[in-house]
């Protein structure tokens, strides 16, 4: 009867459950994020059905974006147009799939970081360009950075949240492990 | 430098909304609709009327490059007193003139889209047209963007025409530039020019143009979606050739 009594230490597991339940809201927030972007840039930009040749045209076409930034040199501008949206897929998905996750949303952060400091850059220049960060049409403008600033706050949130999570798990894992030898 | 007659800007979308147009079923309503406004006294028919005589009495201006045949075309929508139109000129539309539209390969048509924030890029865009009346929107054109820095703060455009055009054509543009003196508003029915600079900022609208440049593909009657700022001429190359594979 006593035992049944005594106070259960509800708060701070109710407190790690709702930090946990916000990490996989924002992971999957951002999972999509990207699944989105990815798609937007290798999806057919004209009538046409999916194919080698409709996503070759997509990244050429999304070169063209990049290189409207005026940042990068011509050579560098069709590396990082064919390489930046299958990346984009596939942090997509490592998001998604909750694998070391806050390594994801660490990858996650420095790709938000670095987009939104080009853009920050591109608004400050001047340049009216479109921004290409979610497929063509959408002109680079104070929504974009916007949106973009959220998204940095989200994901930065998100990693903070996974790594301190980690931490606690480990923290909690180790006070396990050590409760028992006290006992005995 | 080849010029094609029966060209103008907008001509893809045009030719889509007439075919769009012709398959629609409201024929019926739309010849009601025209006896029924034909009944109708109009206040601004006189204002049409000029518009559209003006339209009449001067050829329409042939403001692109190359061979309507060629299976790309390149809509492009600038404002001659922008810097970045002057960059892309220069750096893109300039090399592809020489490489590209010179093979047969490209299209380009240029589409005036002056913006209001520029005080001479109006006047530019009726001096190209008069140009282009006569035939010779590649040397005005060039002359514009290559002189940008100059005529840009002085207004003095007459000066550059004269150095691009033979005294004879000189002649002729100023003719074409009867009532469209600086002082005249845009959009001004004393300039029949303004028609087509109108003409050509009316289908930037549709686009929409949100910025200058703003240029628009063609390719095989598909449209891309427009793109906006300066691209170099190596990644816009790129493009065509992954097009032109196809």
């Amino acid at each position: 009867m006593n035992a049944v009594a005594e106070p259960v230490p509800r708060a701070p597991v109710s407190r790690a459950s709702t930090g946990r339940i916000l990490v996989l809201i924002g992971r999957l927030a951002l999972a999509a994020v990207f699944l989105v972007a990815a798609y937007a840039k290798l999806k057919p930009q004209v009538a046409m059905p999916w194919s080698t040749v409709s996503v070759k045209t997509s990244l050429a076409m999304f070169a063209m974006e990049v290189d409207s930034y005026q940042l990068l040199p011509p050579s560098y501008v069709s590396l990082v147009a064919h390489a930046l949206p299958p990346f984009e897929l596939f942090l997509g998905l490592w998001l998604l799939s909750g694998i070391a996750q806050r390594f994801s949303a660490l990858a996650s952060t420095l790709l938000i970081a670095g987009l939104f400091t080009v853009v920050v850059r591109t608004y400050a220049l001047g340049l009216s360009i479109n921004c290409g960060c979610f497929g063509p049409g959408e002109q680079l403008g104070t929504t974009t950075l916007l949106r973009d600033g959220s998204l940095l706050a989200l994901s930065a949130a998100v990693t903070i949240g996974a790594f301190l999570l980690r931490r606690k798990q480990g923290e909690a894992a180790s006070s396990a492990v050590v409760a028992p030898q006290r006992a005995e | 430098m080849k010029y094609e007659a029966q060209s103008w800007c907008g001509s893809n979308t045009l030719n889509r909304a007439r075919a769009r147009w012709a398959k629609s079923a409201a024929w019926p309503l739309i010849l009601a609709s025209v006896l029924v406004l034909g009944l109708i006294p109009h206040a601004s028919a006189r204002t049409t009327r000029s518009a559209a005589k003006a339209t009449e009495t001067i050829p329409a201006p042939i403001k692109a490059y190359g061979s309507k045949n060629a299976p790309i075309t390149l809509e492009v929508f600038a404002d001659y007193e922008c810097p970045s139109c002057g960059n892309f000129y220069e750096e893109t539309l300039r090399p592809m003139i020489n490489d590209y539209v010179a093979a047969g390969k490209v299209y380009l048509v240029h589409c005036d889209f002056p913006l209001s924030m520029h005080k001479y890029g109006y006047e530019a865009a009726r001096w190209a047209n008069a140009a282009a009346i006569i035939g010779r929107f590649g040397e005005a054109e060039g002359a514009l963007y290559g002189n940008q820095n100059y005529w840009a703060e002085s207004g003095n455009i007459e000066k550059y025409m004269a150095a691009a055009l033979s005294p004879t054509d000189l002649k002729r543009v100023e003719k074409l530039m009867d009532g469209c003196d600086m002082s005249v508003a845009p959009g001004s029915h004393t300039c029949p020019l303004d028609a087509y600079i109108e003409q050509d900022r009316a289908l930037g609208s549709q686009i929409p143009v949100q910025a200058t440049p703003t240029f628009v593909i063609y390719h095989k009657g598909q449209k891309f979606p427009a793109a906006s700022g300066v691209v170099t001429w190596p990644v816009l190359k790129q493009f065509f050739d992954q097009l032109l594979s196809q």
